[in-house]
């Protein structure tokens, strides 16, 4: 197979998944956290593909296809609720959503 | 040309109806006059999920011998029957609840629909195959459940509890989706029964990619099963979203979490069952202490039945890490009345919720037995089977699962769970002392007004509930004798 081992890919898949799960957990706007959401899921396909290539197969490859169109789904239905949040004029910052805590 | 694979629609049969009520719910918004939308599309979804309940009981009984449909990617057996069979007999009740809710007439229609897509996804998971149709169905109805928990948009609590549920479950999903493309690295196969020949054959036993992988797969099903430490999403989102979707997920999303992750490791995982077990006897252990203990505080109803949705998922767990065919037998038996008290709780909470339109606390449910008899009768039933006495079903559960651990030989986590047992005591019975033994000073009336109209449709779900919660007490040999049937399809 041409090009860099295998082994990079998954390094480079780990760092990215390690970066949209800080992205999750440090930042406060939800959007940013959508975007980091998609960081993780495109980390996971980056893996796949370079899985799918090494053991020269291609469910790997259909699978990475399937995981983008539900990350698109995902993205629409959050994008949806931060509109809707916008809309009452509530700020958005996950830390000051505390109305439930008990 | 590539050759399409040949496609078993019987065995997709429970889904396929759910989703045709979904599109008839949702046509019907559109071509149905106004003042009939809720009737039509309620009846349709209500219709959807019975076609499924009969469609999975006609593939339980035709499926004796486990096999793997649609190349490879969809297991059809009497474990996936019997879920689809609790997933539409939930979805059943859920409609029932959903009814009389004060909803705008403009969305009713994608509520049904919602909840009957939603219904399909769960339905299609308990049969996955390999990872790419886990992590479908797992989307398919965790989208769906994102907006049915910000459905109510004029509450502000219901939209953060659908923007947490969202944060928190694509969380959980990728961490999923991680672990399955680490897998996948390791073993060059998404097929959970493939996975586990690659594993036997290549000797991958301490494989670190396949250990990382099995390690992420178990977080991200811990994150659907609102397991202990990975629970924080659950009394917020529980208590934010709308009642009867609650209810619904209360009950149907762990039934499929917990059914998936018995499927996924023993099917995929039996050379590594010493590590998962133990990994799952702590995840049990954290999840029992931490929802019991949390619980012990709560004044309000819903988050102190999200708590004990917690200790239960950790019950649940414990029949999962005995790994054995009796605990198998106990996960599947146990769901049965979990799922009937889950949502007939959520149903009375929903019931006074409405009468009061305010939260429920434990000070203003009461008087609630004695105002309405069918419904405090049947929150008793469901209290004591939740804490596990006789006369409910929930006591054959916790003794079954119990019965699995130490079969197993780990009498520390029935010592464990006994105890559990008795600390969720204390706040089950303060519902019933709330209900019914609050001297007259205390009470807080419930604002002026005449007492609403009784709501037919969410009585009898109650009652349907508390039916299936007594009668898997009496019922207890053909109901074991169904989730022998389905744990048969593993190998255990």
């Amino acid at each position: 197979m041409m090009g860099p081992d295998v082994t990079w890919y998954l390094a480079i898949s780990g760092i990215l998944f390690a970066i949209g799960a800080l992205g999750v957990m440090l930042r406060r706007s939800p959007l940013i956290i959508l975007l980091s959401l998609e960081i993780m899921l495109n980390a996971a396909n980056l893996a796949f593909i370079a899985f799918a290539r090494s053991h020269g197969e291609l469910d790997g490859q259909v699978f990475a296809l399937a995981v983008m169109a539900v990350a698109a789904a995902e993205v629409v239905v959050g994008l949806g609720l931060i509109v809707a949040l916008n809309r009452r004029d509530l700020e958005l910052d996950v830390d000051k959503m505390s109305t439930l805590r008990g | 040309m590539i050759d399409a694979p040949s496609v078993d629609w019987f065995a997709l049969s429970p889904e396929l109806a759910m989703l045709a009520a979904a599109g008839v719910a949702l046509l019907g918004a559109v071509i149905v006059p106004r003042d009939w939308i809720r009737a039509f599309a309620a009846t349709a979804c209500a219709l959807g999920f019975a076609g499924g309940l009969v469609a999975a009981a006609i593939l339980f009984w035709k499926s004796g011998t486990p096999s793997l449909e649609v190349s490879d990617a969809i297991s059809r057996d009497r474990l996936a029957a019997l879920a689809q069979m609790i997933v539409a007999g939930s979805g059943l009740l859920a409609v029932g609840i959903s009814y009389s809710s004060r909803r705008r007439v403009e969305h009713v229609g994608e509520y049904y629909a919602l909840l009957a897509t939603c219904g399909g996804g769960m339905a299609f998971l308990v049969s996955a195959g390999n990872l790419m149709t886990l992590f479908l169905g797992l989307e398919w109805f965790s989208i769906c459940l994102y907006v049915l928990c910000a459905m109510d948009l004029d509450s502000v609590p219901s939209l953060e509890a659908g923007l947490k549920y969202l944060i928190v479950g694509s969380f959980g999903s990728g961490v999923l989706l991680f672990g399955s493309a680490l897998v996948y690295g390791a073993t060059g196969e998404l097929g959970f029964a493939a996975i586990a020949d690659a594993t036997r054959s290549a000797g991958l036993d301490d494989d670190p990619l396949l250990l990382v992988g099995l390690a992420m797969l178990i977080a991200g099903l811990g994150f659907k099963a609102s397991a202990a430490p990975f629970h924080q999403w659950t009394p917020d989102v529980y208590e934010g979203a709308p009642t009867p979707v609650t209810a619904f997920m209360s009950a149907a999303t762990k039934a499929v979490a917990l059914v998936l992750t018995l499927r996924v490791l023993t099917v995929a995982f039996p050379e590594l069952d010493e590590l998962w077990t133990v990994a799952l006897a702590v995840l049990a252990c954290a999840s029992l202490a931490i929802g019991n203990l949390a619980a012990l505080v709560q004044r309000r109803v819903k988050r102190l039945l999200a708590y004990s949705s917690i200790s239960h998922a950790g019950f649940m767990l414990i029949a999962i890490a005995a790994a054995n065919e009796l605990g198998g037998k106990a996960l599947l038996y146990y769901l049965i009345p979990y799922c009937a008290a889950s949502l007939g709780a959520f149903a009375v909470v929903a019931a006074r919720e409405r009468e009061l339109n305010a939260p429920v606390t434990l000070d203003n449910l009461a008087g609630l037995g004695w105002e309405r008899p069918l419904l405090g009768v049947a929150m008793w039933s469901f209290m004591l089977s939740f804490a596990g006495f006789p006369l409910t079903g929930g006591f054959v559960g916790k003794f079954y699962v119990f019965a699995a651990a130490y079969e197993r030989g780990w009498s520390w986590l029935v010592i464990f769970g006994v105890a559990a047992t008795f600390v969720s005591l204390y706040y089950y019975l303060a519902v019933i002392r709330a209900m019914y033994m609050r001297p007259a000073s205390e009470l807080t009336l419930a604002p002026a007004g005449a007492s609403p109209p009784r709501e037919i449709l969410l009585s009898a779900s109650v009652f349907v509930a508390m039916v299936v919660n007594v009668g898997a007490f009496f019922a207890v040999q053909p109901l074991i004798d169904l989730a022998k049937d389905a744990a048969q399809s593993l190998p255990l």
